[in-house]
């Protein structure tokens, strides 16, 4: 492994003065699952690494009126364990039970997740259908922004050099919202996912209100299916045959590339069926 | 090479060292203190042959940094009993577990914090707590099959 230079900041003050020092040439140290393979491969150019496991302020997941504050640093097993993320936020934990394996669940954090900026971060689907805000804090001040507008590219985001995602904001699901998971990979434990999607309905009288899909590993970034969502809105019954129609009209949304976990066509045909999937739970298909 | 002081505790033994900064918690326990018995298998975190148990919970031994382990409690399959084998590793070898061993260390520290947390765990508990776990010999079934066997001999001692 290459040599570098550790810092572990005791507090917030302690972390942007080094911060500033440091300027780009750091990586943040949170889980490390991520981190750790790229040292081994020396695909880390930075000098330095800066350990933020001890600043306090980053963990802790919190009920603030309609919201749910999830601390940076929440590692995957403290989520699927939080009664409060059980009770309002079932999709989240559903997503998240399909990372790693439980070994790397007790060390990897959804901060580190969401900053890896992965296409295949499999907490960020869900993230994008719960309304997700990030809160960002540098020394000088804070800022607030959409999940949808933190990723630029793969490995990409609008974090600056001296700032720091301390937060994560959802919004409480409320009882006529309903969520869908599913994702496909090579094997159930320890898989990135080939793609993979989240759908989230509010439904009144049986009617969909609302919609929100997301998918991962087909572009960039986790991108929203905005056709797809508009076309489901615009219905007024929900048939079999119609909703195929719809579900394959997928390719204007996403823009898959060929790897080696699967070639761009595969990709594109396997996302339509995980978004068939999800309608075929969560809405009421006939025919 | 960066070093950095570390203190913590393994195998119910206190241990302060001065470690470099880049080694993994893996490296130091087989190529400092010698503990051979934590494997390395894939060294990405995919095979769950170098677990350890860390304050309660399991992890991959391969993705921690030595400065990471500073304040920390660590069990390796060493510090599982001083002097016989547990009742578990016993109903592993009654059920013929294992074939090269290799897994066995990982596979035990998970099974051993499952059954730390969760007295009679059913099938699904005891799959999930080694799907990070891999096995390329038996397949599975004969580790899964001397979790229950050990704990058919834990209520039949209870009984007794």
């Amino acid at each position: 492994m290459k040599d570098f230079e550790y810092f572990i900041p005791k507090n917030l003050d302690e972390l942007f003065e080094i911060l500033k020092i440091l300027g780009k040439n750091k990586k943040f140290l949170a889980g490390g699952t991520d981190l750790l393979v790229r040292l081994k491969d020396n695909l880390i150019k930075e000098d330095n690494i800066v350990d933020i496991k001890n600043l306090y302020e980053l963990n802790g997941i919190k009920e603030k009126e309609d919201e749910i504050e999830i601390g940076s640093l929440t590692t995957f097993t403290e989520i699927i364990e939080s009664d409060l993320l059980n009770k309002y936020s079932p999709l989240l934990i559903e997503a998240v039970k399909r990372i790693g394996s439980p070994q790397i669940r007790n060390k990897g954090t959804i901060g580190g997740n969401i900053c890896n900026a992965s296409p295949a971060g499999d907490s960020i689907p869900p993230l994008f259908c719960l309304d997700a805000k990030l809160f960002l804090l540098s020394g000088k001040e804070s800022r607030t922004v959409n999940i949808e507008d933190f990723f630029i590219g793969p490995g990409k985001t609008i974090l600056r050099d001296d700032e720091i995602l301390a937060k994560i904001i959802i919004k409480k699901m409320k009882d006529n919202e309903y969520g869908f998971f599913n994702k496909l990979g090579q094997r159930n434990a320890l898989t990135i996912a080939i793609a993979s999607s989240c759908t989230k309905i509010i439904k009144t009288n049986g009617k969909v209100d609302d919609i929100k899909i997301s998918l991962g590993s087909v572009a960039p970034t986790v991108v929203r299916a905005k056709n797809v969502e508009d076309r489901i809105k615009n219905l007024s019954q929900y048939k079999k045959d119609e909703i195929l129609k719809i579900c394959n009209e997928l390719e204007k949304d996403i823009n898959p590339i060929t790897d080696v976990r699967g070639s761009r066509e595969y990709r594109i045909e396997v996302s339509k069926y995980l978004i068939f999937e999800s309608l075929n739970y969560l809405l009421n298909i006939r025919g | 090479m960066k070093k950095i002081k570390v203190n913590f505790i393994l195998n119910d033994t206190e241990i302060t060292d001065e470690v470099p900064v880049n080694i993994t918690l893996l490296e130091y326990l087989r190529e400092y203190l010698n503990l051979t018995g934590t494997k390395e298998g894939c060294s990405k975190g995919e095979c769950g042959a170098c677990t350890v148990i860390i304050d309660g919970n399991t992890i991959n031994s391969c993705l921690m940094l030595m400065p990471e382990v500073n304040g920390k409690k660590i069990q390796t399959i060493e510090g599982l009993s001083k002097d016989d084998l547990t009742t578990l590793q016993k109903s592993l070898i009654e059920e013929g577990a294992f074939q090269c061993g290799f897994c066995a260390s990982g596979m035990i520290m998970s099974l051993t914090n499952l059954l730390s947390k969760i007295k009679n765990p059913d099938l699904i508990e005891i799959r999930e707590s080694i799907s990070g776990n891999l096995c390329r010999c038996t397949g599975y079934k004969k580790i899964i099959d001397s979790v229950k066997n050990y704990i058919n001999i834990l209520s039949e001692n209870k009984m007794k």
